[in-house]
């Protein structure tokens, strides 16, 4: 029996906080291959989301919607609704440059720019706001202190980017992000290239940052999405099979797919 | 208070952010477009050699038509223009200069991936590339001043004395010996284009698949086996490309030729007797024509050199990206 | 047995005669290389003097330098790369930026490469009839011009090789942060493909610095000092051209010398290019 898609099941219940992200009827397309299909959730404000399924199941996908970072390519294209604060993101009206400080993203594999440390995250600063030497500094220091990155590097400002380790770097691209101030931050699976003491790190990171920023996260392994998120949802051939809070997920899931998916029985 | 502040920006510095943005989407397509129009400039330019050269030669081409290419003749005093000699010059001179760098090249191909001891790999595979680096007109220099006076003098007499009695080669080394001539200029041609043929020879070497050398030698061929029944069979189609690609240098070479060729509008049937070639022509008379009929048949000249190098480089850039597709793939 | 053993034998003798040829083929190319380069030292050393660089090419007969020809040349290369570098660039980006899965970069790259390898003699009689044949009379800016269309195509092409080679998640990292295309552009590709672009631009001196042919009918040649971009200038390929033809003994030394001078040029400026890439890929 295939159950329906209910409000019930989109909104985790016991979580009753204000949306800041709502997804309404979204499907996606590479081309003429449909790769998300129908998909309905709300996220809540300041708190950690998590997309787990097996790979090619549209949850990176779903996050490179919330920040249109697909329109970089042709022929990927998305309809439906994807609403922030009430405002859909997907009208062609919206700026997508703005839209992106709103909405900040952290990838897979860590991407320093070609560029000092310290530019590294004045780079995007700069670019909607004039501060004072003074201020940049300032600035520069808060993210990389938000990142837990200051201590290490607050003697090396001016050394590459790229002269950091892969954990560094990706705390200097959390940096960077955070930096510019945005409401979102999309994580596409930022651990899955680093060792497990800097995965720790970038954990123990989330969890703080999830206090004044509303963060999804998209992981293959299921125990950082327990142990980071509040709320989870599990995805399958494009489709969301089930949305609820993460306990609730790994303890008893509703659907047999998700329960199939957390045992590890396949993906 | 601060966390607040850290993530929500205020009203303020949201209106000055809506500037920036308005101002983004502006300097955005003005990048785009300039970068647009740059690259279409260089369809233009191409389209701008075609319509100029035909505007150009019209005046010959009009007068001569289709006999122009089939008239030896080339007499500036009566006025009366024939490309086939020029034409003629160039084909022989570039195909004897392919049939002499296609074995060499893909021999020295063959030494830098498979016999080559590796640290000395990069270092000759530069200098070879180096050849291809050495202007045209450092060519037509040496050419003239010391490869030519070198084959009058040794390499000529021998050949003719050598193939004297014998017939068809006796008519196709007839002398005398002027150093200067056809298969001097191919000669150098040969060298000129070598390393091209070398370097993307090489270059499609690399894309065998190891599993496949590896599985041949596998069965006991040797290196050569490989490389024949193997490698060279699987890179055919990029070999072809960069064989026409050095057939396009070739055709279109101009002053190293012009130094060498001996600038005679005649067909000899012997490689050592002096001819021209269609660069060569214009090189060497485009600045003395008088008579707007001269310079329009020189212009038309141009236009026939055009034509051609045009088909063979199209031909080649085509098998070459059959081999990037393969590749890609 | 005895065929099979024979059979292996054969083979193994047509193997070794292969490879020797091989040998003797990269013997063939390094020795012409040897050649050309040790004539050049042998006959334009000796010509090689101070004067060369202080005194004017000299009236047949007469001793002299080639100041005129070798300030002419510079002229001419920097404002053919001037001109023709930001146009290649601009080009190359759209290629692998703006337009890298457009209809017209397939179209732009296949026409590019031709023009890559066309005849340059081909560029001269087109500036020759756009510029020279309306305006009545050669000209530096001619020449200029000429040069700039032969720079296009070469830093065309490795721009855009080289900006595809910058890994997409970079360009996805500068976007994602809020910044516009054209300064993720700016600040991010061209940054991680500078050594290769600037690789372009130099390879694309090299050739033009050398180049005789489209300057024949453009620039034309001048024996004398001229600055004047409208009138006609001389260059060192056009003035050792003219010179090695010449009968006269001064010239032809003189032409032995510029050929020197222009060849170190533009091997130094090829091997100095290639280090730029060959520090990048070691990295």
């Amino acid at each position: 029996m295939k159950p329906m898609l209910s409000t019930e099941l989109n909104t985790p219940d016991a979580v009753v906080d204000k949306a800041k992200i709502e997804v309404k009827n979204l499907n996606f397309y590479y081309g003429q291959s449909k790769a998300l299909k129908d998909i309905s959730l709300s996220l809540p404000e300041r708190s950690v989301t998590a997309f787990i399924g097996p790979s090619g199941c549209g949850k990176s996908t779903l996050l490179r919607v919330f920040n249109r970072i697909y329109e970089l390519y042709p022929k990927q294209t998305a309809d439906g609704q994807v609403l922030l604060d009430g405002q859909n993101i997907l009208d062609r009206s919206q700026d997508l440059n703005l839209l992106r400080t709103k909405i900040g993203m952290v990838f897979q594999k860590p991407t320093p720019f070609p560029m000092s440390i310290y530019e590294n995250i004045a780079f995007g600063v700069r670019l909607y706001e004039k501060l004072s030497k003074a201020e940049m500094d300032g600035r520069v220091e808060q993210a990389l202190k938000r990142a837990a990155l200051w201590t290490e590097v607050k003697d090396k400002l001016n050394a590459s980017g790229l002269s950091l380790s892969g954990g560094q770097q990706q705390r200097l691209c959390i940096a960077r992000t955070v930096a510019v101030k945005p409401e979102v931050i999309l994580l596409d699976e930022p651990a899955s290239a680093l060792d497990p003491l800097s995965t720790a790190k970038i954990e123990e990171l989330i969890d703080e940052l999830q206090a004044d920023y509303t963060i999804v996260i998209v992981t293959h392994n299921m125990q950082q999405a327990a142990r980071v998120s509040r709320q989870t949802a599990f995805m399958y051939l494009g489709e969301l099979i089930e949305f609820d809070r993460t306990e609730k997920i790994f303890t008893s899931p509703r659907e047999k797919r998700t329960q199939d998916y957390i045992t590890g029985r396949f993906g | 208070m601060t966390i607040v502040s850290e993530a929500t920006p205020s009203s303020d510095s949201m209106r000055s952010r809506d500037a920036t943005v308005r101002r983004f989407a502006l300097t955005d397509t003005v990048f785009r477009e300039s970068t647009r129009f740059s690259a279409i400039l260089v369809l233009l330019i191409l389209g701008g050699v075609a319509i100029s050269l035909f505007a150009g030669s019209w005046e010959a081409l009009s007068k001569f038509g289709f006999s122009f290419l089939t008239t030896e003749s080339w007499n500036p005093v009566t006025e009366n223009f024939g490309a086939l000699s020029p034409i003629y010059g160039t084909i022989v001179t570039s195909g004897i200069a392919i049939l002499i760098a296609v074995p060499i090249g893909i021999g020295i191909a063959v030494f830098l991936t498979e016999l080559c001891p590796r640290p000395l790999r990069r270092p000759i595979g530069i200098a070879v590339e180096l050849l291809a680096g050495i202007p045209s007109i450092i060519y037509g220099i040496w050419g003239l001043f010391v490869f030519a006076p070198f084959l009058q003098t040794t390499i000529q007499p021998f050949i003719i004395n050598l193939f004297h009695d014998v017939p068809g080669l006796s008519s196709l080394f007839a002398g005398p010996p002027y150093g200067i001539g056809l298969l001097t200029s191919s000669l150098i041609l040969a060298i000129m284009v070598l390393p091209f043929i070398t370097s993307i020879t090489k270059d499609v070497f690399d894309t065998v698949p190891a599993v496949l050398k590896e599985s041949a030698y596998g069965i006991g061929c040797t290196t050569w086996e490989v490389t024949r029944r193997v490698v060279i069979p699987y890179t055919r189609v990029g070999i072809m490309g960069g064989v026409m690609l050095g057939l396009g240098r070739a055709l279109g070479e101009t002053m190293a030729v012009t130094f060498v060729i001996g600038n005679a509008h005649r067909i000899s049937a012997s490689l050592f007797a002096p001819a021209t070639t269609i660069s060569a022509t214009i090189a060497n008379e485009f600045t003395e024509a008088d008579g707007s009929l001269y310079t329009s048949s020189l212009v038309a000249l141009g236009l026939i050199l055009f034509v051609i190098t045009f088909i063979i480089l199209a031909i080649a850039r085509y098998m070459l990206m059959r081999i990037d597709a393969r590749t890609g793939a | 047995m005895s065929t099979a053993s024979s059979l292996h034998h054969s083979r193994k003798r047509k193997n070794s005669v292969m490879m020797v040829l091989c040998v003797v083929a990269a013997g063939i190319g390094l020795a012409w290389l040897a050649l050309i380069l040790g004539a050049l030292i042998y006959k334009g050393l000796s010509g090689l003097s101070l004067a060369v660089f202080t005194e004017m090419t000299p009236p047949p007969g007469d001793a002299g330098g080639l100041l005129n020809a070798i300030y002419g040349s510079v002229v001419m290369t920097v404002i053919g790369v001037v001109v023709g570098t930001p146009i290649g660039v601009l080009a190359g980006t759209y290629m692998a930026e703006y337009g890298r899965f457009s209809r017209l970069t397939t179209i732009v790259r296949f026409i590019n490469d031709i023009l890559l390898s066309a005849p340059s003699i081909i560029i001269g009689l087109f500036v020759y009839e756009l510029m020279v044949r309306p305006m009545g009379h050669f000209s530096a800016i001619a020449g200029a011009v000429a040069l700039a269309i032969l720079v296009i195509p070469v830093v065309v092409r490795t721009t855009e090789d080289m900006l595809n080679l910058v890994p997409n998640a970079l360009r996805e990292a500068g976007t994602a942060i809020g910044a516009p295309r054209w300064v993720v552009i700016r600040s991010v590709a061209y940054r991680a493909a500078l050594s290769g672009i600037v690789t372009g631009i130099l390879l694309s001196i090299a050739r033009i610095s050398g180049e005789t042919a489209p300057l024949l009918f453009t620039a034309l040649n001048n024996q004398f000092w001229s600055s004047n971009l409208n009138a006609p200038m001389a260059s060192l390929p056009v003035t050792i051209f003219q010179f090695a033809l010449s009968p006269y003994e001064e010239w032809q030394q003189l032409a032995w010398t510029g050929a020197l001078i222009i060849t170190l040029t533009v091997l130094g400026l090829s091997i100095f290019a290639r280090s730029l890439t060959g520090r990048r890929e070691d990295r």
